[in-house]
């Protein structure tokens, strides 16, 4: 790896502070899309991402909080912008955008708006916004879909706003074609606005530290991201590791495989021998199996460092086209977190024994359940419920209890859901026994039983999984408990849709993380915690860890 | 009665304000903190200062107390072996939280351990609506035994009744409570509803097993310092502040000390806003940094912008979402982890950071010569000339600059191939940027446009920071109040009585009128008045305050809106106008035609304005009789890494109207005022230091 000139400008001070300037910059522009979003999604889940690039269309820096399925897709999406409007017909005050799974974020519900960045009447750089939107048309949030039609308003990449202010007929257009148009449109000018803010502050910046262009600095950031990157990737052993898994699929299992190989410090990701696509909404087009893959690499090595386009330099990930992790259209891809969610916990698996320190065991995962029907009051119901199962143990931390992996959500409160839905909860409490058994046990999963009191039927449509296959453990530990659905008493599928009629229950008993090490090595201590705290019972620390015995 | 008493306990130091209103003089006066019982320097404070100043106890007419006892219990964990009951089926809220991930990189994430174990919570058949309509009658007996059980098996000593929905129906609750106060007397009792009658259960639930956790050890502290000054001979009354600025008396705090979790540190805000109206400043940035984390809020229109939502001993470096949540009002305060103490070090990308490991009190810096061989902010901030070794608090402590020069060059210098000089500025300025990163994203969360602001300084390294902070910011003012150093105990003397009760309630405007609409507020407002009133307070007092959380239906958050005037009834038509108003302002897009909900009802009540107005003076100061009687000198400091001759002056002996041209360090007992080259500073008709930045 070279060191250019240009960025040896830049000592172990002035970096640290321009380069965490840069991100903070990003994480303000987070801050007024947050603020000005109308969604839920936005302003509670963070299904959001603000990036800044340079002119050679290198991502800098990346707002802070932004979930994994955005690493490293910016750039990617700013290629194929830059192909369709070049660089010298960018004027300021251009937004330039597009929702296409394919060279946005793999599906239609996330739109890429791109503004060009001018010092004067120099193009400096990019920032770029990317969020999810609460309805994009078609068949609505699911993976219900056959073919990409049937899933909405696809927008090429487009001039969306011509000196800040929003095409009128691509409004228009907007709003003829989704459901919710004021809150779609709303979390539109929300992006249009973070864009706006968002150059003047880099400019300032350059101005406060006299930089002409942002070139140097971005050489530097990408230099001491990949040494990093490199040193961390180097302590992995040389070698070709590989994972083969099932997952549940409508019709029969899906093989999933991957092969990892670390030559020094450059490390390649395959995915061949992976099924073919499906024609339901769970393809995953490439980009979205890119982020989750350097996603995965970025857990093992260096957590804390800033996403930029140096980090992931030294990794190159590929799977053949047409497979389900390289959908090609017109395959649905609606819901492809449903199978992109597997790629970290598959590399995992890999470099289980190349890596037994820093790896994974599989997430029990979340469960997404869609309800729609009409509440107690009269009023429509449409929303998403959601719930955790366990998170996978780590050598040296037991997985946390009911927390999500590898994606990220926050729970409705009992209170607020009853509230809104007319529904009941039951019951919601930890499963004992459900983490899988290590020497690291994996965490708990939960048992949730809603009951339809609206007086109204309710539809319900599910996208779980990990009900046939369990989230597993590694070097000896033992998987976490598997996820069942229940409607009154009986298992379903748990991908598929059902008519609650009033008084029916749905109970959903959420997966368990997978363990780590062998069950024998577990602490006593830990093991009585668990007893006392009701993570598991003596029973269970009889069977799986030969306690009293 | 012509005097009143401020007392604010620190960590390191309690500082005292005297208030003499005849004169309008304040006198100051510090005391190192007993931190096994902080009561003793409070004690110990009062009777030497009022000896000092001549003054009897008998004319003291009220002791207003700040004090971080609640937090630091969270802390460190100490407080009573607390039970819980809660509603069947529910007994593992409290470990779920929110099943969300604060880091979504770091793997090995911790989540903070619940206040309350899982085998101290008990489960109690019963289920109340989310329409309060009793689903499932309370099996009462069921609750005694649990009770009973968790005083003989567990010790408890305190217990939080959590059941849900019961901020719309607390009858249950109150039958427990009711139960409990016959059968067991003895523990501490914090039932959900009334301690945060708000939806979300997780966050109610652990608001309220913060208050059991933490009300026996504060109970006893109250008694402790009312003992103690009965035995001393006050009869005045004792104030307790509140999180959100007001003040309470003792026996509303003894039943709400989670309302106490940032006690002191928002009477310095509170100070901050009091500087802003005197000086009629709109936007005020105020900023404390002390040893071990820095505190930063924002003042508009000259007042504190407030919050319910806290959080509290977080586990990971000062992360959102790593601590325990605590729905109380409260000044909305960043903390941010840079103070003195904080420790340079090298991270995984090869560059300086600093903080937020802090080197504490023990060993502390390393010129404070106790061992502490890693280099903190205050060891930079001497070797770059800030800081006199041979005047650091008054002189009461000499510190050691070559000690500090070597944790330097051997911790930060050596390994980045960095000059001394240039590693301890990096280490101020890197500082520096932190907190300006801070005031960023806080203010730009809260739509505040800071960029034309005023920061308001104070603290032990807060006015040595401030001015190349404010330049980051594009800030053009800088202002170092008089008393910086013990501006929390001032700001006690700038409280007024005051209380909020918040309830939540999902009621559609629709679905009311303007007379219906005034009948959900009326209980609240009485409810509120309360404890005003049980201080003595008539009506006529107290002033009424009322906001609303409202959103379209459909929408997944709320907007506050602040209902006009006095009359709710009168107000009401005018909702949809004002919700309209503000969510076009929030979100740039023209409002909709949905129907209007209010969720959270909001009453805070506010008492008569306090005696401390703008024109008073602190004993001792100004006390030179020329401009030039308060320049003591100067000293070499490394502004940029590049040596410079600054002025040194004592601020006690500045006088009105004088002007400093910086580079110049203003030298007070507890702090460092540092004027930045190229600026002037002026010193205002109440000694105030107000430095302007050149653009």
């Amino acid at each position: 790896m070279k060191t250019s000139a240009s960025s040896q400008q830049f000592d172990a001070v002035s970096l640290s502070i321009m380069w965490d300037r840069m991100v903070a910059i990003a994480d303000e522009i987070v801050s007024t899309l947050v603020r000005t979003s109308f969604s839920t999604i936005v302003r509670d889940s963070y299904d959001l991402s603000v990036v800044i690039m340079d002119t050679k269309g290198r991502l800098m820096a990346q707002g802070t909080y932004a979930v994994p399925v955005f690493i490293g897709t910016a750039p990617r999406t700013l290629r194929y912008m830059l192909e369709r409007f070049p660089p010298e017909t960018l004027r300021p005050g251009d937004i330039i955008a597009t929702n296409d799974p394919w060279i946005g974020t793999g599906h239609m519900f996330d739109i890429s708006m791109m503004r060009p960045i001018f010092k004067g009447d120099r193009l400096v750089g990019y920032t770029m916004s990317i969020t999810h939107l609460p309805d994009i048309g078609g068949l609505g949030f699911g993976a219900a879909a056959r073919e990409i039609y049937h899933e909405g308003l696809r927008l090429p990449i487009c001039r969306f706003a011509k000196d800040g202010v929003m095409d009128p007929f691509l409004e228009e257009l907007i709003r003829t074609n989704v459901r919710v148009p004021e809150q779609v449109i709303g979390d539109l000018v929300a992006n249009i606005a973070c864009n706006e803010v968002g150059g003047p502050m880099v400019t300032s910046f350059m101005e406060e530290y006299g930089l002409e262009s942002l070139e140097p600095l971005s050489d530097a950031i990408g230099e001491h991201s990949e040494r990093a990157m490199r040193v961390k990737l180097g302590e992995i052993a040389d070698g070709r590791y590989e994972n083969h898994i099932e997952i549940e699929g409508t019709d029969g299992p899906i093989p999933m495989a991957c092969s990892v190989e670390i030559k020094g410090s450059d490390v390649s990701v395959d995915f061949s021998g992976t099924g073919g696509c499906v024609p339901r909404g769970i393809n995953v087009p490439f980009c979205y199996t890119n982020a989750m893959a350097l996603y995965a690499m970025k857990c093992l090595t260096i957590p804390a460092l800033p996403n930029n386009s140096g980090a992931v330099t030294p990794i190159k990930v590929s799977a053949p086209e047409g497979c389900l992790l390289n959908a090609q259209p017109p395959f649905p891809t609606g819901g492809r977190h449903a199978i992109g969610h597997f790629v970290p916990g598959l590399i995992f698996g890999a470099l289980a024994e190349a890596a037994p320190d820093k790896i994974q065991a599989d997430c029990g995962m979340m469960d997404l359940m869609t309800i729609q029907g009409t509440h107690r009051d009269g009023r429509g119901i449409s929303t998403i419920y959601f719930a955790s199962g366990g998170f996978g143990a780590l050598s040296g931390a037991d997985g946390g209890d009911c927390v999500p992996g590898p994606s990220n959500m926050a729970v409705v409160p009992v209170e607020v859901w009853e509230t809104i839905t007319g529904t009941t909860v039951e019951k919601k409490s930890m499963v004992p026994d459900s983490g899988g058994p290590g020497a690291w046990r994996g965490g708990t999963g939960q048992e949730v039983v809603l009951r339809n009191d609206t007086g109204h039927p309710l539809t319900i449509f599910c996208m779980a999984n990990r009900t046939e296959f369990p989230p597993l453990g590694y070097l000896g530990g033992k998987p976490g408990a598997r996820r069942v659905h229940r409607l009154n008493d009986t298992e379903v599928d748990a991908k598929g849709s059902y008519i609650l009629a009033p008084g029916d229950r749905i109970a959903m008993t959420e997966a368990g993380g997978g363990g780590i090490g062998d069950p024998k090595d577990r602490e006593l201590a830990l093991i009585e915690r668990d007893i006392a705290q009701g993570r598991v019972t003596k029973e269970g620390a009889a069977r799986d860890y030969g306690f009293g015995g | 009665m012509t005097h009143r008493i401020g007392v604010d306990i620190g960590g390191t130091f309690t500082d005292f304000a005297l208030f003499d209103e005849s004169s309008a003089q304040i006198a100051i006066h510090k005391q190192l903190t007993t931190p096994d019982d902080p009561s003793r320097a409070v004690l110990e404070g009062v009777t030497v200062m009022l000896r000092d100043n001549g003054v009897t106890i008998a004319d003291v007419e009220s002791l207003a107390h700040g004090t971080t006892l609640v937090t630091n219990a969270l802390i460190e964990r100490k407080g009573a072996v607390t039970g819980m009951l809660v509603t069947r089926n529910f007994l593992d809220v409290p470990d779920m939280a929110r099943e969300q991930r604060y880091d979504l990189f770091d793997l090995r994430l911790t989540f903070p351990e619940p206040l309350v174990p899982r085998n101290r919570r008990r489960e109690i058949s019963e289920r109340v609506g989310y329409d309060g309509a009793v689903a499932e009658a309370l099996e009462l007996s069921e609750a005694e035994d649990a009770v009973r059980d968790l005083v003989d098996n567990a010790g408890i000593k305190a217990l939080a009744i959590c059941m849900l929905h019961s901020y719309a129906n607390p009858t249950h609750e109150r039958a427990i409570e009711g139960m409990v106060r016959e059968k067991f007397p003895d523990l501490h009792l914090s039932s959900s509803a009334d301690v945060y009658a708000g939806m979300g259960e997780w966050e109610r639930w652990t608001t309220t097993s913060m208050n059991a956790y933490t009300q026996p050890l504060f109970d006893s502290y109250l008694s402790r310092i009312e003992n103690g000054l009965a035995d001393l001979g006050f009869a005045g009354k004792l104030y307790i502040m509140t999180s959100s600025g007001g003040m309470l008396l003792p026996e509303t705090a003894r039943r709400y000390p989670v309302r106490m979790l940032e006690s002191g540190p928002a009477a310095g805000v509170l100070m901050s806003a009091f500087h802003g109206r005197a000086l009629n400043l709109d936007n005020i940035l105020s900023f404390d940094l002390g040893g071990t984390t820095a505190k930063g809020a924002l003042v508009r229109g000259g007042e504190p912008l407030k919050t319910d939502q806290m959080e509290v001993a977080r586990v990971h470096d000062f992360k959102r979402g790593s601590g325990l949540p605590a729905r109380v009002p409260s000044i909305d305060m960043i903390e941010i982890g840079a103070g003195g103490g904080s420790i340079a070090w090298i991270d995984e990308r090869g560059l300086l950071k600093v903080g937020p490991k802090s080197a504490g009190a023990d060993p502390g810096p390393a010129c404070y010569g106790q061992g502490g061989k890693q280099a903190s902010l205050t060891d930079a901030n001497l070797m770059l000339g800030f800081l006199d070794p041979n005047f650091f608090l008054g002189g009461a402590m000499t510190l050691d600059k070559a000690a500090a020069e070597r944790a330097i060059k051997e911790t930060v210098s050596a390994p980045l191939g960095l000059s001394a000089m240039r590693a301890a500025w990096g280490m101020h300025d890197i500082a520096n940027e932190d907190v300006a990163r801070a005031f960023r994203i806080h203010a730009s969360e809260r739509g505040f446009d800071y960029r034309q602001a005023t920061m308001i300084a104070f603290g032990g390294s807060g006015p040595l920071q401030a001015m190349a902070i404010a330049a980051k910011l594009n800030i053009p003012r800088v202002i170092f109040p008089i008393g910086a150093g013990v501006m929390s105990a001032m700001g006690l003397l700038a409280s007024p009585l005051s209380f909020e009760q918040a309830q939540t309630r999902r009621t559609f405007l629709e679905d009311i009128n303007p007379e219906a609409f005034a009948e959900i507020l009326a209980p609240l407002t009485k409810a509120a008045k309360q404890p005003l009133l049980a201080a003595g307070l008539s009506h006529a007092d107290i002033r009424p305050h009322i906001r609303l959380d409202m959103r379209y239906f459909g929408q997944g958050h709320e907007i506050e809106v602040t209902v006009p005037g006095d009359d709710p009834a009168k107000a009401f038509s005018a909702l949809p106008g004002l919700f309209a108003a503000r969510y076009t302002s929030l979100f740039g897009v023209a409002p909709m035609d949905e129907s209007l909900e209010v969720v959270t009802w909001k009453v805070e009540v506010v008492g008569p304005p306090p005696p401390l107005q703008s024109g008073y003076r602190v004993t001792g100061s100004g006390s030179a009789a020329t401009a030039s009687e308060a320049r003591k000198g100067t000293r070499t400091c490394g502004f940029g890494g590049s040596p410079v001759e600054a002025s040194v002056y004592d601020r006690y002996a500045l006088i009105s109207g004088q002007t400093i041209i910086g580079p110049a360090l203003i030298e007070e007992r507890e702090s460092t005022c540092v004027i930045t080259p190229g600026n002037r500073a002026t010193v205002d008709g109440a000694l105030n230091i107000v430095a302007e930045l050149e653009a």
